[in-house]
């Protein structure tokens, strides 16, 4: 019953259903401040409310450079979804789902695509020698420091943050 | 219309697996609790349990009474994560780049070493699949799928990721999911022998990676993100990195078939997202010179 609910659907999805939205796209998840620079305390130029549609222009660290109906400004990055406004992406990736793999119990393989799915992590076999592959690119804490200092990472202490307290 | 039908579709298979993994869950309880095999009252019916929306999630049940874990020994932990690295390994192999490994090592290594567990013996790779997905296996065993690096457009992104996974493992959070599940209980006769070689840890964990197919408690996920965020903090990375590909993951997913595993395993990148950004808040305002290294990002052959 439900493989032919499933095939049903496939049907009636239009061709192109959850294929990726432009890149560029952005709703507002919460009503934020947009300010001039990409700083908590730089000039306040505009706000977003929630579910605002932007155009996302730019990303610097924890901030997206977004134009909406207002005035450009940056916003911080996670006040923002990527994607198009009103269309869930859980939503548009499960429907595509019913035209995979999953749910239907059957492996669908396609020319070039190697998935990794779960009845396949259940059927695998060790592999030592590939095991001893990838141990042979372990490197020592002394070489990851040399790597670090070559690209001026510096170590510094931060402590863990603490768990959100209910739905955020 | 075609919203609805497929939403109901969706909500009958989603409560359809939850239940049966429920039940399994149940089993294991009680097996726990009650080693006589004396059947004890259900806490929570699986009807009930059908009605929440989170009884969808296989791996959300309430914390259940579980007696305290015993301590794996490191060696043992290793061999285990050994074991499971070389299951995971048999079916999807690395990617075949010495330069792309290496780097990787590099890059995890150093995040690694801002962790608790700075002196394991840390194994990185990048392994052959078009999936969504990164793994982790008890005593420092990481690997992202090619699929999950393709996604990545800078290092802090890369150290974010591994830092998530780097959590896992600090945490022991794989470690406590087989203890629970009895294969290495503290209850059990094979944990009181000591785990020889490699053969017994086999005997332990089986073949094949339903382990990592299985996924995490929901909690386990969301500690394992704000851990990661730090850990790159920590080492120096732009902490936004994390979230970066999480967004990415959210918004870009053309072929959607690709994150089934992922989005069975772990809660909704935009839930994710939400709790994140909730604890990092302005937490990393302050932090100077964090690194992206952009141009440093070795890409897949």
């Amino acid at each position: 019953m439900r493989k032919i609910l499933f095939l049903a659907m496939c049907l009636m999805l239009p061709l192109g259903a959850g294929t990726a939205q432009a890149q560029d796209r952005g709703v507002a998840l919460k009503a934020d401040k947009l300010v001039a620079e990409p700083f908590a305390d730089a000039k306040k130029v505009g706000s977003l409310a929630k579910g605002d549609a932007v155009t996302i222009l730019k990303k610097t660290g924890g901030w997206y450079l977004v134009k909406g109906k207002g005035p450009q400004g940056w916003v911080r990055m996670l006040s923002v979804r990527r994607g198009e406004a009103g269309k869930s992406s859980a939503a548009k990736d499960v429907a595509a789902l019913s035209t995979g793999r999953t749910g239907t119990g059957q492996i669908v393989s396609t020319t070039g695509v190697r998935g990794l799915s779960e009845e396949e992590l259940k059927a695998a076999k060790y592999d030592e020698k590939e095991l001893m592959k990838a141990e042979s690119f372990v490197v020592s804490k002394a070489d990851a420091g040399k790597f670090a200092q070559k690209g001026k990472l510096l170590a510094r202490a931060f402590n863990y943050l603490e768990p959100i307290k209910g739905r955020p | 219309m075609k919203r609805c039908l497929l939403l109901a579709v969706l909500a009958a298979m989603a409560t359809e697996s939850g239940a049966i993994d429920l039940d399994k869950l149940k089993k294991l309880e009680d097996k726990i609790r009650n080693p006589t095999g004396q059947s004890s009252p259900a806490p929570q019916a699986p009807a009930a349990a059908q009605d929440s929306p989170s009884a969808a999630e296989p791996s959300s049940p309430q914390a259940p009474a579980i007696p305290p874990f015993g301590n794996v020994p490191e060696a043992d932990e290793v061999k285990i994560g050994r074991q499971i690295a070389g299951n995971l390994l048999g079916a999807a192999p690395l990617v075949n780049s010495p330069a792309l490994q290496g780097y990787v090592n590099r890059v995890g290594r150093w995040v690694a070493s801002a962790s608790e567990r700075p002196d394991l013996k840390w194994t990185f790779g990048v392994i052959e699949s078009d999936d969504v997905n990164a793994f982790a296996a008890p005593g420092g065993y990481v690997f992202l799928t090619s699929g999950l690096y393709r996604l990545l457009r800078d290092e802090a992104e890369l150290a974010g990721m591994l830092g998530h996974e780097i959590a896992h493992v600090v945490k022991k959070h794989h470690l406590k999911v087989l203890q629970k599940s009895q294969a290495i209980d503290a209850g059990s006769t094979l944990l009181k022998k000591q785990i020889g070689d490699q053969k017994v840890a086999k005997t332990l964990i089986g073949s094949g990676a339903e382990i990592l197919a299985r996924g995490l408690d929901k909690d386990a996920e969301f500690e394992a993100d704000r851990m990661g965020v730090v850990l790159a903090a920590r080492a120096g990375y732009e902490p936004f990195g994390l979230p970066a590909v999480l967004q990415e993951i959210g918004a870009a997913s053309a072929d959607s078939s690709s994150v089934a595993l992922l989005f069975k395993t772990h809660p909704h990148p935009d839930e994710r997202l939400a709790r994140l950004g909730a604890a990092m808040g302005a937490n990393f305002d302050k932090l100077k010179n964090s690194k992206t290294h952009q141009e440093r990002l070795v890409r897949l052959p």
